[in-house]
């Protein structure tokens, strides 16, 4: 078997059991799915021009749009009309040929395209992502730059060899005599870049019947590789005289043909399945941005895979101070949905589990994410199951622990410690008169909140509202509303903030009670 | 930067006006402002019904009172305001704010008195359609079931009843509210009630106690958005006539104000910015440079022109520490008591006023703030609403009527310098 078919088979073997496992390999049961499930009409055209348009990475920035557009339009293309010309383009197009117009120059547009792309994408994740990038993120990109650069090395190299124009004359004018031999040489080496080893003649009437022998022998297959305009000025940069060794376009096309077979073997795996996950997973949502809580098993198990590691989530993500605070990674929904993967394929325990269930009860539930995911994932969905999956395997985290006892109950736990504060700067909002000064209790912001009105009987189920939680703490017993369910059910929407009168930090303060509660859990017992 | 005619700063009756008739009068306006009295008013649109307040002279003829006022206080801001030109603000007002799903109503030319949530009645100029149904029962004495609610506080039934004892036709009950226990916030009732089953359940509460009633009456949580809707519906499941009375502040007077023109400024073409205070202004002769808001979503506004509508203590235009009042925004010259001492008078309760509820911005005749020399501190700086001196619309019962009527009078004489 030689190396091509070899490679190929290999490869196709990699990407179909890589992408079996992928499919088959997670029980996404171990997510509730509730009994009634979210029948909203998601519109199908809506998600394919999310697809085609790149809808929501638009709503990311411009530069990943860009740097995506290109590389898309780019590869895409290349993909079909040039490494699937045996199949694609010969059938479609009668005389193709690779080395014709406008084959030669479009290949060389289309890969310049797709390069600036990935620059584009690679500056983009060195300025704005270099914090979450792990080594796929970089590989992805590296792999891809990697397969066209060496296409065009290749193509150069081919363009230079004298080794290729001996096969090809050895194929199509084997009765050349030794002048027409080397008219035809002459031409080549001073028309198409080919660099002989030896000296060649520039009489004009030599160069005229290499001309002749050309038109007539090689034009009907060769365009001027002129027309090949990258690849060509990369041939013309070698200095004159310098000859390629005969080895080098083999072993770039060696090199060429094995990474686009290594790209194809590595799509199921890890981030390089995200072109196809993706665009599935946007037409499954079907152009919707919010949350269509509880999803199906299927849609949820694409949801998990379609993650392009963008980091966008990560960067918008409204309790990303908090990791800051906690130094736990799986604050930041980026690395939760990799060890919520994980750990619905049962290999996740120890700290990361903990990490995984605090970083899961630190989130809440603000719908950002889902909105700003540029491969319409629906995260919230995810958050919400996976909270209850955790819960049911005994993993509740602070949240369960809280809930066990009355606020009264914990005060009384409470009441007798030293509650810090909060913040390595140390100065909590809920210990400044400041932070209180203007409040009236006039009750708008128990008024405006989301959370009492969805509670049927807000003593009973939030132990304090909102209103009541500032007079508490203005009258300093920050211990009896540690406890309090308003704190650890409050969805931090700001509602409350934004409409109290006298800007008093409700949201925040509330927020700041949380993380102390955490903090003071995760010590108990500590001295 | 985009350059404004108009900047409005504050979100209140007065500020909310300015944008209205700024932008319906083809300038381009941006408007910024957090909470104030609007959002915690009755809904009732008091025009004039008391003066003098020594006297505590309630009036019937708002107009009538306007001349006696003009004639006695030259000074009031109601003395720079024509009448034909308050009627004009105020039906434009009332206007959009129907278009915007608010229903108000009134007798041209006439107070009308209106029914509490403590069972007393006030002088109001224009209430909410909703409201409507208590007037005439309360002048017809009509027999009346009053209906109040388990867990929420701030209005009772049975102490409007004790208070009216002239309306021997008044009954009440209280019932539980369908869907929601221990205590309630009108908020919630009033998005609850967006829902039709919730207002079947809460008819079927009530119909085995009509009895003879001829009116229904409940505490103001009739929907936000929807209100007359949710009124004619709830008179089609009773069979009788329903109105809301207001209950204590906050209500859901104020929300419904507030999202009328969170809908409709907008689609005016104003710029809001809700929830953020000028934190900084410069002003040069040409223009003026502010910042909204602090921090990381600070923003910058350019403004050719600016209607300060920045309210009074509670709605923060005026600072008070313990010795001086000041202007927040532009530092301007407040008009003020001399001395400490003269803030207040010795009885709270003092029919004549505290001489601290007189104090904001002297202006000129088109309402321009004067600034340290007496003079305008700027030409296309002007000032509406309650922050503007000697007015003390509390007891006078003139809040949203002045504050819309000054707002249309500085809007005006600023378009024609612009
Ligand atoms: C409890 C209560 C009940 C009321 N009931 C009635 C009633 O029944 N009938 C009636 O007619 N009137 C009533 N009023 C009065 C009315 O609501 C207004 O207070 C009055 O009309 C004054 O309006 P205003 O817009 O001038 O000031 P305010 O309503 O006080 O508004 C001031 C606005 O300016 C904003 N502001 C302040 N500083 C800045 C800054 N630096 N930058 C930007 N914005 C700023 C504030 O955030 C606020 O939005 C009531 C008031 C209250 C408080």
């Amino acid at each position: 078997m030689d190396f091509f078919s070899a490679g190929l088979g290999l490869a196709c073997l990699s990407f179909v059991l890589g992408f079996a496992w992928r499919v088959h390999g997670r029980p996404g049961s171990r997510l509730p799915a509730a009994s009634e499930q979210d029948r909203r009409k998601s519109g199908l055209a809506a998600g394919l021009v999310d697809i085609i348009l790149l809808r929501r990475t638009l709503r990311t920035g411009k530069l990943r749009w860009a740097g995506h557009t290109l590389l898309i339009l780019g590869f895409l293309p290349l993909l079909f009309l040039h490494a699937m010309d045996g199949i694609v383009t010969r059938p479609l197009f009668s005389g193709y040929e690779p080395t014709l117009e406008p084959w030669q120059s479009a290949r060389n547009a289309l890969g310049l395209a797709a390069l600036a792309g990935l620059g584009l994408l690679v500056w983009h994740r060195g300025r704005r992502l270099r914090a979450f990038s792990r080594v796929q993120d970089w590989a992805l990109l590296g792999l891809l730059a990697a397969v066209l650069l060496t296409g065009f090395v290749l193509e150069a190299a081919k363009m230079a060899s004298p080794a290729d124009f001996e096969r090809m004359v050895a194929d199509f004018f084997p009765e050349a005599d030794g002048d027409e031999f080397i008219a035809l040489q002459a031409h080549w080496a001073r028309e198409n870049g080919v660099r002989f080893e030896r000296f060649l003649p520039t009489a004009p009437e030599i160069l005229e019947q290499g001309r002749e022998l050309h038109e007539d022998r090689c034009a009907g297959c060769h365009a001027p590789t002129a027309t090949a305009f990258a690849s060509r000025t990369l041939a013309d940069a070698l200095p004159a005289g310098a000859v390629l060794p005969r080895t080098m376009a083999p072993i770039f096309w060696h090199l060429h043909v094995g990474l686009a077979f290594l790209v194809l073997a590595l799509l199921p795996w890890g981030k390089f399945l995200h072109p196809l996950a993706s665009p599935a997973n946007l037409l499954v949502r079907g152009g919707r941005w919010d949350s269509g809580f509880p999803a199906a098993p299927p849609a949820r198990n694409l949801a998990l895979e379609a993650c392009t590691r963008c980091g966008q989530c990560s960067l918008h993500c409204s309790v990303a101070p908090s990791r800051r605070v906690l130094g736990n990674v799986d604050i930041l929904p980026m690395d939760k949905l990799a060890d919520l993967r994980s750990w619905l394929d049962r290999s996740l325990d120890g700290a990361r589990l903990a990490d995984l269930v605090e970083g899961s009860h630190v989130c809440t539930e603000c719908l950002r994410c889902t909105q700003v995911c540029p491969a319409g994932i629906d995260l919230q969905d995810l958050w919400i199951s996976s909270k209850a999956a955790l819960s049911e395997a005994g993993r509740a985290g602070v949240d369960g622990e809280i809930r066990k006892r009355t606020a009264g109950e914990w005060a009384h736990e409470l009441a007798s410690r030293r509650l810090g504060k909060v913040g390595a700067s140390g100065s909590g909002l809920a210990d400044h008169a400041e932070s209180f000064w203007g409040c009236v209790q006039c009750t708008t912001c128990t008024g405006v909140c989301p959370v009492v009105a969805v509670s049927t009987d807000p003593q009973r189920d939030l132990d304090l509202t909102p209103q009541q939680i500032m007079n508490y703490l203005r009258m300093g017993l920050k211990a009896q509303t540690l406890g309090a369910r308003m704190v650890w059910s409050c969805t931090t929407c700001y509602k409350c903030q934004e409409h109290c009168p006298q800007g008093v930090p409700v949201a925040d303060i509330l927020y700041e009670l949380r993380q102390l509660g955490a903090r003071t859990l995760r010590h108990r017992g500590k001295p | 930067m985009k350059t404004y005619d108009v900047m409005v700063i504050g979100s209140g009756f007065a500020g909310m006006a300015a944008s209205l008739f700024a932008a319906k009068r083809g300038l381009s306006v941006v408007q910024a402002g957090g909470t104030g009295g609007i959002d915690f008013s009755t809904g009732f649109i008091d025009l004039l019904a008391v003066h003098p307040v020594a006297e505590q002279r309630v009036w019937e003829d708002p107009f009538a009172a306007l001349v006696a006022l003009r004639r006695d206080l030259p000074l009031h801001p109601y003395a720079h305001v024509a009448d034909d030109e308050i009627a004009a603000a105020l039906e434009e007002f009332t206007g959009f704010l129907e278009e915007n799903g608010l229903c108000y109503t009134g007798r041209p030319g006439r107070n009308t008195l209106a029914l509490t949530s403590a069972g007393t009645v006030k002088p109001t100029y224009l209430l909410p359609c909703s409201a409507w149904g208590g007037v005439e029962a309360l002048e017809a004495k009509a027999p009346t079931l009053l209906v109040d609610f388990h867990g929420l506080k701030g209005i009772s039934a049975r102490q409007i009843a004790e208070v009216r004892a002239d309306w021997p036709g008044l009954r009440t009950a209280r019932v539980r509210f369908p869907g929601m226990g221990g205590e309630l916030y009108p908020e919630h009732m009033a998005w609850s009630m967006a829902d039709q089953a919730r207002r079947i359940e809460l008819a079927e509460a009530v119909r085995p106690l009509l009895g003879d009633a001829r009116f229904v009456g409940f505490p103001a949580i009739f929907g936000m958005t929807d209100t007359m809707a949710v009124v004619r519906h709830m008179e089609e499941l009773l069979g009788r006539r329903v109105f809301e009375i207001p209950t204590l502040p906050p209500s859901i007077a104020g929300p419904r104000l507030r999202a009328a023109f969170d809908r409709g400024l907008p689609a005016l073409g104003v710029r809001t910015y809700t929830q953020k205070l000028v934190s900084a202004a410069e002003v040069s002769g040409e223009m003026f440079h502010f910042t909204a808001g602090s921090g990381s979503t600070a923003v910058r506004i350019a403004a050719r022109g600016a209607v300060l509508a920045s309210g009074r203590f509670f709605g923060k235009g005026l600072k008070a520490d313990r010795h001086a009042v000041r202007e927040a925004v532009f530092d301007l010259p407040v008009r003020q008591p001399e001395k400490r001492e003269d803030w207040h008078r010795a009885e709270f309760f003092d029919p004549r006023g505290h001489e601290i509820n007189q104090s904001g911005l002297e202006t000129d005749a088109a309402l321009r703030p004067l600034g340290a020399d007496g003079r305008p501190f700027h030409p296309r700086l002007h000032a509406a609403g309650a922050i503007l001196a000697h007015q003390d619309w509390m007891r006078m019962k003139c809040g949203a009527g002045l504050a819309i009527a000054t707002a249309c009078k500085a809007v005006r004489e600023l378009s024609q310098n612009l």
